[in-house]
Formats: C-alpha cells, structure tokens, sequence
C-alpha cells in the first residue's frame, strides 16, 4: 500500500512542483496547469502517431513546446491583465484551462487514448512481493531528479535567484536591474516544463481531454499542504496524500479513498494555515 | 325576432370560421418537419459516448436526403450536456418549450435520463431508446416511454451463465462503478450466481473520478477470483486489467457492452483486451449484416464527420433510433403522438441493428413485456487487431428471476 501510495504521489509531486514554481514568483495557484501538460503530451501523441517521429526527436520537441507554451500564456493573456487582483489572476487561469481543454477535444476528439513510450506502463518488477510498475519506478525517479534540480536552481542560480527576488520584491528586482517581466514568463515557461513530464508519464495509459483534471487538483493539494512556496513541501506533501489515499482506500473504505486526500488538507490548514513547510510569511505594508 | 337573427348569424360565424380555422397541430410536426431532440455529452468525462448522438444525426441526414419521412424532414435538435443532469435538464426544457419537440430519441446516460424522465412522462411526450440499460425505465412503467438498450441485469445473467456454464468459473469478483450502471451490474451479478448456489468474492466500487486503480485491483486480487466481471467504463476497464498485469494478475475478465468497442479497446489496452469476453447489443462493425454494410455506406461514408470512426456507440445512435423511424413511417402523414405510441406499440420483431425489437400495447402491470424492446445480447470475445470472435448467437433473457 505504501508502495502504491509513494508511486501514486510520484505525479501529484510534479503537478504540485509546477504550481509552486509559478506561486513562488507571482503568487497565483495557476489552474491551467493541468491543462498545459495536456496540450504538450496531445502535441507529443501527434508527433509520435501522425507524423512518426522517433521518441529521441519527439520528447525533447514536446519539452520545447512546452516551454513556449507556457510563456505564450504569460506574455499573451496574463501580462495584458490590468492591474488584476490575486481572484482575478485565477479567473484568467481557470478559463485558459478551459480554452485549452475545449481546443484539445476539438482537435484531438474524445476517444480514449494511448501514447507509444519506449518502456511498457505494465511492466513490473517485484520486491519482497510488492509489484511496482516500470512507468512509476520512472515517474518516481523523474519526480525525484527534477526536485533536487529545481531546489539547487533556484537556491544557488542567478536566474533561480532572481526569479525568487521577482516574487519578495517587484520593485527592488526591477531596480536592481532585473527584467521581471522576463522573469515571470521564463517561470511560466519552466514550470509548464515540468508540469508537462506529469502529463507525458501519464499518457502511456491512457489519454483523455479530461486526464490532467485529478493529478492537477491532487498536485495543488499536496502544494498547499506543503506551504505553495516550497518545493520539498509540495513533493513530501505529495507522498503523504498518495500514501493516505491508498491506506485509506485498502483498509477503511475504498469509496471515499480520494475525498480523504481533501479533509486531510482542511485539517492541516486549520492547524497550520501556511502549510506544513512554508515560514510564516508577512507581507510589509 | 331580432334576437334569433343574431343568433342565427352568429352560428353561421363560428361555422364559416369554424371550418377555415386549423386543426390544432401537434406540437414539433409542420407540414414538411418533424422536430426530434436527443443529448448527448460532447465535452467531459462522458465524452467518447458523444458519438452517440452523432451517429443519430447523420442516420437522419440519410433519412431527409432520401426525402424524409412521408413527405417531412427531420429537424434533429441536438445539444452538448456534458453528462450533467443539471444541464440534460435545462436543455431539454429549453428546446421543448422554445422550439417544441414532438419526440425524444435515446440520450446518453441513466443519470441525465432520470433528470429529465418526469418531466418528459408528465407532458406525454414520447421518448424512444434511452441509452442506457437502466431499470428506471421500465420500473414505474411509462406508456410514452419505449427502452431499447437491453437491461444491465440482462449483460449480467448472459456473462454469467457463459462463464459458469461453459468456463467453469466458480470464484466471481466485480469492479463496478459505484452509481446506477455499476449497481445494476452488481444486482443482476449477484441474483445470476445466486441461481448457481455462487456468491461474490469480492465487490469493488470504483468511483468515477478515481485515476489509480491499485488499491482496488489490490482488493480483487486478494480475493482469488478465477473471474472478474467489470462494470466500469473503458478508462478505468484498460487501467484495472493494465494494474493487474503489472501485479500478475490474470483472472478471466467478462466486461459489459459499454466496454464493447474492442478496435478501441485493444488500441488503448496496448493489447491487453484480448482474451476478454464481453456481452453486446449491436451487430459487430465489420459483420456482413445487410444493415450494417447499407449504414456504413450510405450514413458513415456520405455524413459523418472527417473523424468520426465507424466504432459500436457511433452506430448505436442508429440503432436507438430506427424503431422511430419506422413508427413514423406507419403513421402516415396523420402524425400525432398518440398515432406514433400505437404505431411503437404496433411493433413486432423488429429488426434492425441490434436484437429483435418489441413493444406491446401499454400494461403498467408488465412493463417488462409490453415496453423494454431489447431482450437479446450475445457475447464476443476479443481477439487480435480487435477482432471480435462470437460466442453466441442473439440470446432472450428475462430480468425477473
């Protein structure tokens, strides 16, 4: 079951990673998240299928595209918002979400569908009678690796650095001669990046315009659980919500198995508002 | 005196105006339309049974092409809800009180169904072939309600029988999702291996928006079923047989017709459907059924769209419409709604793509009899390239036990 839990948690990881990328820099729970990964991993079932691209040309195109995807929908919709308020970022990221999942069916039908991938997602190998799928040793490893990237990126890279100032103060950035809208397109671009991985390691199963909706909400679960702004809070928050879930849904009951994930979350919010990593954050007025 | 020339006069006013004024017209037939609704989801979770009420669309687009029905085309109103009773709702009360509908025709979905089935029974207005196999159709009886789908239960007692009977199977376990279809699965489950002194292993909900299915796969395994039937839809039916390879796990899966569409099936399977038996309501798409030949011609080749696939649900919008279309035909041009529940009434054995169809004069007290028009399955078997091998013929079953 902890198995299950922690391979379960491997995707939420990398939703909720990305949703903190764009939270650290301009404070919005970006929705279109998950719908960003959808296009790229629609985008890559299209290189792969229609126009027979070999996987060592078609992934690293659909990480390209969604890098532009991602700061398209920054420099095109959110930076032309004028003056909006936090409600009115997310409004504009719910209905992106919308626009892309309506473009995705439109263009991609509503078939179920699969993605070709170099390793079998039924492939499993046993440990000690515990089976793990080869896809989620790989989801796992991928959730791992970009964890410990994103944290020395943005701990100890001058771009990571400055991103992270664009977020603490827009002002001071700017005079200290960072280009700050640049920077809030290039953490839109990264964090579609990594979202995108999510999306790609899923597709091997199935594929449907709806199939990003659940990782996004469990990712941005697991990030407010983790405090939104930290990237080891958004993966441990991750793991635990993958391993209540299926505790929950092996020995208490398997019906209410995802809606614990989300009482989980109240009851932590109410006893630690900002999350179980995140410091206490107090904005100078 | 005078007062009997002004009632003389206006006798012979009411009889000049009596005789030019209409009769009153149904509502939804003109001269040259007849006005006919359906749902269907095109957007959302429910989306790839959108087909469905495609398929209905372009069989009338043949229909009208070839001059219509006794003179008068179809206008078919057909609108996106998402599979949400809320807006099925809306919808069907916004075309029938806009535009004026004479009949509704299938409509994906027992839940969208029942949020609409009252309304629809109270104004007495008809509705043909509801897809799905639910029995809230049947049960109370409805005199402007004809259900074709054959019953859940129906899909139960056949895969059951088949696996007991034939297979040997002993050990049964379900995965079924945990709203009306999956229940009705579950009770005709249940009842079926009762009448073999059988009862279930295991019973496990999936709910719709569960993405993993490892926990339940993990409930399935641990009972030791040497058969699984599976009344979930087909995301959750690739992602439960695909989880159980993954933890070697392979008992003998016995699906519903929702998970019929075997090219579709095998494709998103990655191959892992074949070997599954599943029950069906329709002739298999590459058969040498006339029908089947004559629809995928002159329906799928001249109407649908460029990407519509000629798969099971686009066909089976023809289907859950075809009794229709014949009751308007034997109605003639005096086309009311009484005209056409005598004339659905009328049918006997009809036989389009699917199982013989009958409908008997209205008797709330064997609604099973005289309004559920599909009774006949049979099973296939999933081979390669999504093949299907038939494992018996067109087969009547009673729901009662």
């Amino acid at each position: 079951m902890i198995v299950s839990g922690i391979a379960a948690g491997s995707t939420y990881a990398l939703m909720g990673m990305a949703m903190v990328i764009i939270y650290k820099t301009s404070e919005v729970p970006n929705f279109a998240q998950g719908e960003m990964a959808l296009a790229t991993s629609f985008f890559t079932l299209m290189l792969l299928e229609q126009r027979g691209l070999p996987y060592h040309l078609a992934f690293p195109a659909a990480f390209l595209f969604a890098i532009g995807l991602g700061c398209l929908l920054e420099f095109a919709v959110l930076r032309r918002a004028k003056e909006p308020s936090v409600l009115g970022f997310i409004v504009i990221t719910i209905g992106l979400e919308m626009i892309l999942m309506g473009l995705v069916s439109w263009k991609f039908g509503a078939d179920p569908k699969t993605m070709p991938f170099p390793i079998s997602p039924y492939d499993s190998i046993a440990i000690g009678g515990v089976f793990i799928s080869s896809l989620e040793l790989l989801t796992l490893f991928v959730a791992l690796v970009l964890m410990i990237i994103l944290f020395i990126f943005f701990r100890f890279s001058k771009l990571g650095m400055a991103m992270k100032a664009t977020q603490q103060n827009h002002t001071a950035a700017r005079l200290m001669g960072i280009r700050t809208n640049r920077m809030l397109m290039l953490t839109w671009g990264i964090s579609s990046l990594v979202g995108c991985t999510a999306g790609l390691l899923i597709s091997p199963i199935t594929m449907q315009p709806y199939m990003m909706w659940d990782p996004m909400l469990k990712g941005f679960a697991a990030a407010v659980m983790g405090g939104m702004t930290s990237l080891p809070g958004a993966v441990f928050g991750a793991y635990i919500l993958g391993i209540i879930e299926n505790l929950f849904g092996g020995y208490v009951s398997i019906e209410f198995k995802s809606v614990i994930a989300f009482i989980i979350i109240v009851l932590v919010l109410c006893i630690r508002p900002s999350g179980l990593f995140s410091r206490h954050y107090v904005k100078k007025v | 005196m005078k007062n009997k020339v002004v009632w003389l006069l206006a006798a012979a006013m009411v009889f000049i105006f009596g005789l030019s004024l209409p009769v009153a017209a149904e509502v939804g037939v003109t001269d040259t339309e007849i006005h006919i609704g359906q749902w269907g989801p095109q957007t959302g979770p429910a989306a790839p049974w959108g087909s469905i009420a495609r398929g209905t669309g372009d069989y009338f687009k043949m229909i009208n092409a070839a001059g219509g029905i006794n003179g008068r085309k179809i206008v078919y109103h057909m609108f996106d809800d998402g599979y949400n009773p809320a807006k099925t709702k809306a919808g069907v009360k916004e075309l029938q009180e806009g535009v004026g509908i004479f009949s509704w025709v299938a409509g994906v979905g027992t839940a969208p169904g029942l949020a609409v089935r009252d309304y629809l029974m109270e104004k007495k207005i008809p509705w043909v072939g509801p897809c799905s196999g639910s029995l809230h159709w049947i049960n109370p009886a409805n005199r402007y309600l004809f259900p074709i789908y054959p019953l859940y239960i129906i899909d139960a007692k056949a895969l059951v029988k088949y696996a007991v009977e034939k297979l040997g199977k002993k050990r049964f376990a379900i995965a079924f999702q945990n709203d009306d279809y999956g229940k009705n699965g579950l009770r005709g489950v249940r009842e079926s291996l009762k009448k073999y002194g059988l009862e279930l292993v295991a019973e496990v909900p999936v709910e719709i928006k569960d993405a993993d299915m490892k926990p339940h796969v993990m409930k399935l395994r641990k009972a030791k079923p040497d058969a699984v039937l599976l009344w979930v839809g087909p995301v959750h039916a690739v992602k439960i047989v695909g989880t159980s390879k993954a933890m070697r796990f392979a008992p003998q899966w016995l699906s519903t017709s929702a998970c019929s569409d075997f090219p579709l099936m095998m494709h998103i399977s990655k191959g892992l459907w074949k070997g599954v038996i599943a029950s069906t309501f329709a002739s298999l798409p590459d058969s040498n059924d006339p029908l089947i030949t004559k629809y995928k011609k002159e329906v799928h080749e001249k109407f649908a769209a460029k990407n519509e696939r000629w798969g099971i649900f686009y066909y089976a919008g023809i289907l859950l419409a075809e009794p229709l279309v014949e009751a308007l035909k034997r109605c003639g041009r005096d086309l009311t709604r009484e005209r056409l529940v005598t004339e659905l009434e009328g049918l006997t054995d009809f036989k389009g793509l699917g199982g013989t169809i009958s409908f008997k004069p209205f008797d709330a007290k064997d609604p099973y009899g005289t309004r559920q028009g599909g009774k006949e399955v049979f099973l296939i078997e999933c081979l390669d390239g999504g093949k299907a091998k038939k494992l018996t013929d067109w087969t009547y079953f009673d729901y009662r036990w």
